[in-house]
């Protein structure tokens, strides 16, 4: 059983409120709580984008197997090249098979987030299929599910996803972060009109221990999935004064814009900055592959020269 | 009377009491030794025994609308039961009779017993408050029996005291306002008589009996009352507002006469005696009709059942329930009427339009009290023959009258009639009779002479229409089929006594019913098959697809000719089917009436659809209606089916042994997961195995951590680096045995080197090393023993070793192949096509099909019925119509998922995206520009619409892909999950999600408004923007129901002429400032720019704009006539004085200056692109999108206006996606 600190420190880095958890002053290092609360902040501080921090809040040589995954996923997200990264995912890769052993290092959960850990990496690298393995299939570590959960969805398999969470329903109890796969599982599947997910974020953002950004803009998508646009965002807006400048909030900003008043200039606007704060994100990358597409179609129809009075 | 039909029998002690159950074939019966019975007399078991009664129980009565038994004994203690079979108990006792309990009962609607006993008083309880509420004083012996008036507030009693008396009991009821409350009647006590003469007074005294009454009733409707007494008559009394009088006596019974019931459906008295026998008497007549013996019993009790034609008595050794007459009407069955006779009349009732009329009275054929057994309709001649079993068996001939109005005639009028037992029409002009005593079939003629005589084959008992010129004779043991002409048999099949015969529609194929089993035959009786029912079968016929639908007492089944039988739905009474049309079935009830059933056909076409491989018919079944349960499963396993079974199955468990039974491993492999136990892997890997999937049975080998076979199973297939995991693992598991294995299959001599010394042995370990020439490994070995070269001499040299696995030629890891190929069938297609998803729900049930009598209370009563007899179909009950549809969706996305297996846990594959279910649920081009399509939605734009020029859309397809998507990352660090705006955010089933509407038409008609603003602002060309920005986008707005189509049209038309007009406008804004010398120009143009449908508005602006042109060019007639259409649209006053004015110049002035162009009487639509008229008649091509028109010559050109069509194209028009055809 995990100490209130602990759980709570937990709770902030499952609901996303991963600025107020990087804020935290760690506790004495003599603690059992030590080791975990530190882990949670370097993931939250890899989760906000800023693996620096991470690989510099982690102690250098430590024997932890999970101190070191968490270490080698800090460093593969810094990595720029292909080549480090291979490497670090060679790293994560070596943990993964040294946890396999039954004498390896570590406990049960360092273990377990040893595989979410590496899991995570695999899948950023897109080697769903090596993810799935190392998080494995019979796996009794919520996190682990969560992952392998987002896996299957991101591979269209919702159905998979459904029955990984069945299974899992089964001796998760009814755990906070089992809420929360369950509403991901909604967002995506649509079961009845994303009713379960948005009173799951509204539930949460009622929550008195904590608050979270995050939470704000996960209602704000889910109320764009649900077809209400303004109010979806009025979340949205309420979260990115909380988190200026997150590149997920501010994306779905311009999709619920769009489709509130899909004419409005704002909306381009909106999007002009997305696409120059944060050409990375997915949603960006998607639509310039998309533009291209367009061009290249458009292409294949022969346009016939204007009709003019006098030709 | 000549039938006593007894239907059920049992032995017991002496039974003094019988209730029938008013709805349930239930008959409750008190036994002399205590015991009280509860009888399924249809089933012939016995349901329940109640025992707490001391010494005999004498009444018993069943309560007329709930589920409670009262009884009666010697103990003086009335007990009521609830007889619910979940709850089977004494509910209370009452107490207060001072000696035997005679008889109970239920009164009809208010809560009320009564009892009579030998200690001379009549009593009325309360069955709520549970007290006595009345005692009936008066009688002076005991009281042998007491019942109230099936309608009044009358009771009748019978007594030793050689009386029967009539009670009002009308106080009673008045003075129970309260009645149901226990404190209604306050201050009674059992003990205070005195209390309730107040509400019961003796209305009659009947005298006449000379012994004493043992039983007395009133008729169902009629004033009278019959009794039974120990002078061994019945009496008949008839009772009038004032008085009571004797009307006649039935004398018959040689003992005394126990009791005498009137007969609920025909002038008759039922009665039984000590005398040993059941007597039937004529009520009018009051002649005996019938009389039934027992050899040693006496009877003491009788019973009518309420609706039915049921009789109980009961005697010294059990009980008998009979019936007095066979119920089974009379029919035929001629195309879509149905002749039959009712009440003694025959009738004709139309299948389709129900109409239902009297033909033809046969009241004087035979006796009065017998129906007519069989009747056979001849359509040539419109005449019927029926017979009747009176009177040894006669038959009567009769004409139909013609004309469905004619008046209702009498069969004796012109019928002929003769002996004979069974007879029917075996040709237009020709009918055969057979008399069973001389055996001898006659065929007559229709003036009823006989023409031939024919001498049966065998024993005949009855005969039936064989087909042309032949007939069917029916033994005791055989079938036969007899030829007429040439008197020969044609074919004899065995068959226990045939009692009747169905004809198809087409007479291919006929069924012959006995009473336990129906042969189903074509039509020469070559080929033929049985079905045995342990239950009665009753009738039936064919249905339009060639099943037989039958009745037995309480099921519709069916049967299909190779002799598969099933569960249609469960009857509450037989019924006597005539005709299957469809789901419903037509059917004659016991008392004649028609009926329809409407049942589920879906079962049986199935099983028909499997018999003969009509695989299209089996998928639409599946996919209209909810076809699941464990008996379609167990039906299509034991037929040999189970890759279609599988696609029925739910149950894990099933699903994965049909699964391994058909070789559908990627199925198997799912289940297996689910399962997830080391024998289902086991299994899996061994049918893998000889399916040669290698893949799968290194999935399953993995789950088991059968780690020995897993490492063959990868030498075998050539895969060195899984060796090298293994190597690995088994280092890992500290196993020395599996790393020598896996070291050896890899080839790896160090590795083997290894594991030799880390188990220490080390001599192994050096010759291994040495014969590998590994000679300095050899020595560290030898070193790290602590020994040298010399240590060793004695050891023989051997060579050295060239043993190493053989190398890979064809790596085999990443291929299936060799597999065996699984049959690739009709259902793999039709379900892995996502053809099928949750079909409509059937709107319709299994269950009781005569839902009219109160059913629900009979629910539980049906289940226990169905559950007795032992040849009970597996179907029953199997139809869970209920399941769940979306589950097929779920197997079908399965089957989409390519088999492709992967390593360890991952046994995913990517699915079908939204995006994809986006393109193929709609053929919308905005549905397919939102799921990022564009391909295809240019593709339908262009085929639609006609669109050739995509470049100008192209902001709008990206802000429309770009509003439906967003992104969420619920687990940290991981890439954002892609999520998926809908349409209908209820809808979630893949086979019917779309996307977001991101374009409205609501959103483009604002748009299009702003157009109108510019317009109004003279804002021209950011109005011509505007609307070609409308036009644009209302391409990719998605409608939802044909007013928005309309709608849609519209706002295009609108939109186009704004456009054209404005650019009309534009145009001569041109030519006025950059040709100032064409004034003709510029005049058309003004003309034709008020040509266009502007609101009126716009229209203001265009005339007076126009008026203006005009008159500046002094063309003061045209002018004119501007100005005149200007009034019409009813402008500001101001502007109506200037329009006038203009008028006024006109008229003074009509004439034109400069010749223009224009003609504005005759219609014409503006060319888009000269800016000249086309008029009507004149050749024109038009848009594919907007319809403008143009000269001809710009055909195949782009379109000026919109900038988007190829003028001239062909477009097949947007199409209507809200009328969800699928």
């Amino acid at each position: 059983m995990d100490s209130s600190e602990l759980y709570h420190v937990k709770q902030q880095f499952i609901l996303g409120a991963y600025k107020t958890l990087v804020d935290l002053s760690l506790p004495d290092p003599n603690s059992p709580d030590h080791t975990p609360t530190l882990l949670y902040q370097a993931r939250a501080h890899i989760a906000l984008n800023n693996p620096k921090a991470a690989i510099a809040l982690l102690p250098d040589g430590s024997s932890n197997v999970a101190v070191k995954a968490a270490a080698s996923l800090a460093r593969y997200v810094a990595a720029t090249d292909a080549a480090s990264k291979d490497s670090q995912l060679e790293d994560l890769r070596d943990l993964a098979v040294e946890i396999e052993g039954e004498d390896a290092d570590g406990s049960e959960k360092d273990r377990a987030l040893v595989r979410v850990l590496a899991g995570t990496a695999f899948a950023r690298a897109g080697e769903v299929e090596e993810a799935l393995e190392t998080l494995g299939g019979a796996t009794e570590d919520l996190e682990a599910v969560s992952v392998i959960v987002q896996i299957y969805l991101s591979i269209n398999r919702p159905d998979l996803a459904r029955k990984e969470f069945d299974r899992a329903k089964k001796w998760a109890e009814d755990d906070l972060l089992l809420q929360l796969i369950e509403s991901t599982i909604g967002l995506v599947s649509g079961k009845d009109g994303y009713s379960n997910c948005n009173s799951f974020y509204t539930e949460q953002i009622g929550n008195p221990s904590l608050s979270s950004p995050h939470l704000l803009t996960a209602r704000g998508v889910t109320r764009i999935l649900r077809n209400e646009f303004p109010e979806a965002k009025s979340d949205l807006e309420e979260s990115m004064e909380q988190q200026k400048g997150d590149a997920e909030t501010l994306a779905a900003y311009v999709v619920a814009s769009g489709l509130a008043a899909p004419k409005k200039p704002e909306v381009d606007e909106l999007w002009n900055r997305l696409v120059s704060e944060h050409p990375e994100h997915p949603l960006v990358v998607d639509v310039a592959s998309k533009a291209q597409l367009f061009d290249e179609c458009a292409a294949k129809f022969e346009v016939p020269p204007t009709a003019a009075a006098r030709a | 009377m000549s039938v006593m039909l007894t239907k059920f029998e049992s032995k017991s002690n002496r039974v003094k009491g019988l209730a029938f159950h008013p709805t349930q074939p239930l008959l409750a019966a008190a036994l002399h030794n205590g015991s009280v019975q509860l009888w399924n007399y249809r089933m012939g078991v016995l349901v329940d025994r109640f025992e707490e009664h001391e010494g005999p129980v004498r009444g018993v009565a069943i309560h007329p609308s709930r589920a409670l038994l009262v009884t009666g004994g010697d103990d003086y203690k009335i007990k009521v039961w609830d007889i619910r079979p979940q709850n089977r108990r004494c509910l209370f006792t009452l107490h207060g009779h001072l000696d035997y309990v005679r008889t109970v009962q239920f009164h009809h609607e208010m809560p009320w017993i009564l009892s009579t006993s030998d200690d001379q008083t009549i009593r009325i309880w309360n069955s709520t408050s549970r007290n006595c509420i009345a005692i009936l004083t008066g009688h002076s012996h005991y009281v042998m029996s007491a019942q109230f008036h099936p309608k009044d507030d009358l009771i009748v009693s019978a007594s030793m005291d050689q009386t029967v008396r009539v009670w009002d009991i009308s106080g009673l009821r008045k003075n129970t306002p309260n009645q149901g409350g226990p404190g209604g009647n306050p201050g009674n006590g059992p003990g205070n008589f005195e209390t309730f003469d107040n509400f019961s007074t003796v209305k009659y005294v009947l005298e006449g009996h000379d012994r004493g009454v043992n039983f007395a009733v009133f008729h169902p409707t009629l004033p009278l009352i019959i009794s039974a007494a120990d002078d061994r008559q019945i009496k008949i009394w008839r009772m009038s507002e004032t008085k009571a009088w004797e009307v006649d006596s039935c004398r018959g019974h040689f003992n005394n006469v126990s009791s005498a019931l009137f007969h609920p459906k025909h002038e008759l008295i039922v009665s039984c005696g000590e005398d040993k026998t059941v007597r039937v008497w004529d009520l009018a007549k009051r002649t005996a009709i019938q009389t039934f013996r027992r050899e040693h019993d006496r009877f003491w009790v009788l019973a009518a059942h309420p609706q039915l034609n049921l009789f109980a008595a009961g005697h010294d050794s059990g009980l008998i329930v009979f019936k007095l007459e066979r119920e089974r009407p009379a029919f035929a069955v001629h195309q879509d009427s149905l002749y039959y006779i009712r009440d003694k009349y025959v009738r004709a009732y139309d299948f389709n339009s129900g109409s239902d009329i009297g033909l033809l009275s046969v009241r004087k054929f035979g006796s009065p009290y017998v129906p007519p057994r069989t009747l056979s309709y001849n359509p040539a001649e419109r005449a019927v023959l029926s017979t009747i079993s009176s009177d040894g068996g006669i038959f009567e001939l009769s004409t139909l009258p013609q004309g469905q109005q004619g008046d209702v005639k009498d069969s004796s009028a012109d019928g002929k009639k003769g002996t004979g037992q069974s007879a029917i029409f075996v040709a237009r002009n020709r009918f055969a009779v057979l008399n069973k005593a001389t055996q001898l079939i006659e065929v007559r003629d229709l003036s009823n002479s006989v023409v031939k005589t024919i001498k049966p084959p065998v024993q005949t008992n009855e005969i039936f229409y064989g087909g042309t010129a032949s007939l069917i004779l029916s033994s005791t043991t055989t079938v036969v089929l007899y030829d007429i002409q040439q008197q020969k048999t044609i074919a004899e099949v065995n068959s226990p006594p045939v009692k009747y015969v169905v004809w198809n529609s087409d007479s291919s194929l006929v069924a012959l019913m006995s009473k336990h089993t129906i042969t189903i035959a074509n039509r020469t009786f070559s080929q033929h098959s049985l079905i045995h029912e342990t239950i009665r079968i009753k009738s039936g016929a064919w249905d339009d697809a060639g099943v037989f639908i039958y009745s037995t007492l309480n099921h519709i089944k069916y049967c299909l000719n190779q002799g598969d039988h099933g569960v249609i739905c469960t009857l509450d009474n037989p019924v006597y089917l005539t005709r299957v049309k469809g789901k419903t079935v037509h059917c004659l009830d016991r008392s004649a009436r028609p009926r329809t059933i409407t049942f589920d056909p879906t079962e049986y076409r199935f099983k028909l659809a499997l018999l003969r491989n009509n695989y299209e018919e089996m998928l639409y079944i599946i996919k209209t209606s909810t076809l699941l349960g464990q008996s379609i499963i167990g039906y299509l396993q034991q037929k040999g089916f189970p890759e279609i079974a599988l696609h029925f199955v739910q149950d894990t468990n099933t699903r994965f042994e049909l699964a391994i039974e058909c070789g559908n491993l990627d199925v198997a492999m799912e289940m297996a997961k689910t399962i997830d136990r080391p024998e289902c892997w086991e299994r899996l890997a061994q049918q893998a195995l000889k399916q040669g999937n290698h893949k799968i049975v290194e999935k399953a080998y993995q789950q088991t951590k059968n780690f020995d076979k897993l490492s063959f199973l990868y030498l075998a297939t050539g895969s060195t680096d899984k060796l090298s995991k293994m190597q690995k693992i088994a280092d890992a598991r500290g196993d020395p045995m599996s790393r020598f294995h896996n070291a050896l299959y890899a080839g790896d001599v160090h590795g083997r080197i290894a594991v030799l010394r880390d188990v220490g042995l080390h001599p192994l370990a050096y010759l291994t090393a040495k014969t590998n020439g590994l000679d300095d490994l050899a020595l560290e070995i030898l070193q790290a023993a602590g020994l040298t070269e010399a240590d060793i001499d004695d050891v023989p040299t051997f060579g050295a070793s060239s043993l190493k696995p053989p190398p890979v030629v064809t790596p085999t890891t990443d291929l299936n192949w060799p597999a065996v190929a699984g049959p690739e069938n009709f259902w793999d297609r039709a379900l892995a096509s996502g053809a099928l998803e949750g079909g409509v729900e059937s709107p319709y049930a299994n269950g009781d099909a005569g839902g009219v009598a109160a059913s629900s209370a009979l629910d539980a009563w049906a289940k226990e019925e169905e559950e007795i007899p032992d040849d009970l179909d597996p179907e029953e009950g199997g139809w869970e119509l209920d399941a769940d549809g979306g589950d097929f969706q779920s197997a079908a996305d399965e089957e989409e998922a390519v088999p492709e297996d992967e390593e360890l846990g991952a046994g995913a594959s990517p699915g079908v995206s939204e995006v994809e279910h986006w393109t193929r649920n709609s053929p919308l081009a905005a549905d397919h520009v939102a799921a990022g399509a564009f391909e295809s939605a240019m593709q339908l734009l262009n085929r639609q619409l006609g669109i050739v020029n995509f470049n100008v859309l192209k902001p709008i397809f990206i802000s429309i892909y770009r509003s439906s998507h967003t992104y969420l990352s619920p687990v940290a660090s991981l890439p954002p999950l892609h999520l998926h705006v809908r349409r209908d955010i209820t809808e979630s089933a893949p086979s019917r999600v779309l996307p977001v509407a991101a374009r409205t038409l609501q959103s483009v008609r604002s748009e299009l408004a702003e157009g109108y603003r510019f317009v109004s602002g003279n804002k021209l060309a950011e109005a011509q923007q505007s609307f070609r920005s409308v036009l644009q986008s209302l391409l990719l707005v998605v409608l939802s129901s044909d007013d928005e189509a309309k709608l849609w049209r519209d706002t295009v038309t609108a939109a186009r002429e704004y456009l054209l007009g404005v650019t009309i406008e534009l145009e001569r804004r041109r030519v006025a400032e950059q040709e100032p010398d064409n004034v003709a120009r510029n005049l058309e143009l003004a003309a034709y720019f008020t040509h266009c449908q502007l609101q009126p508005p716009h229209m203001q602006i265009a005339l007076r704009s126009a008026i203006g042109v005009y008159a500046k060019a002094n063309n003061q007639a045209h002018a004119a006539r501007f100005a005149k259409r200007l009034l019409e649209l009813k402008p500001d006053p101001k502007i109506v004085a200037q329009a006038r004015q203009r008028i006024a110049a006109g008229d003074r002035n009509p004439r034109n200056a400069v010749e223009v162009a224009y003609d504005e009487f005759t219609p014409f639509e503006i060319c888009g692109v000269t800016f000249t008229p086309i008029y009507r008649g004149s050749p024109a091509v038009h848009c594919p999108y907007t319809d403008a028109s143009y000269h001809p010559q710009f055909k195949g050109s782009l379109d000026p206006l919109t900038q988007l069509t190829e003028i001239g194209a062909t477009a097949s028009g947007m199409p209507a996606p809200w009328s969800d055809g699928r």
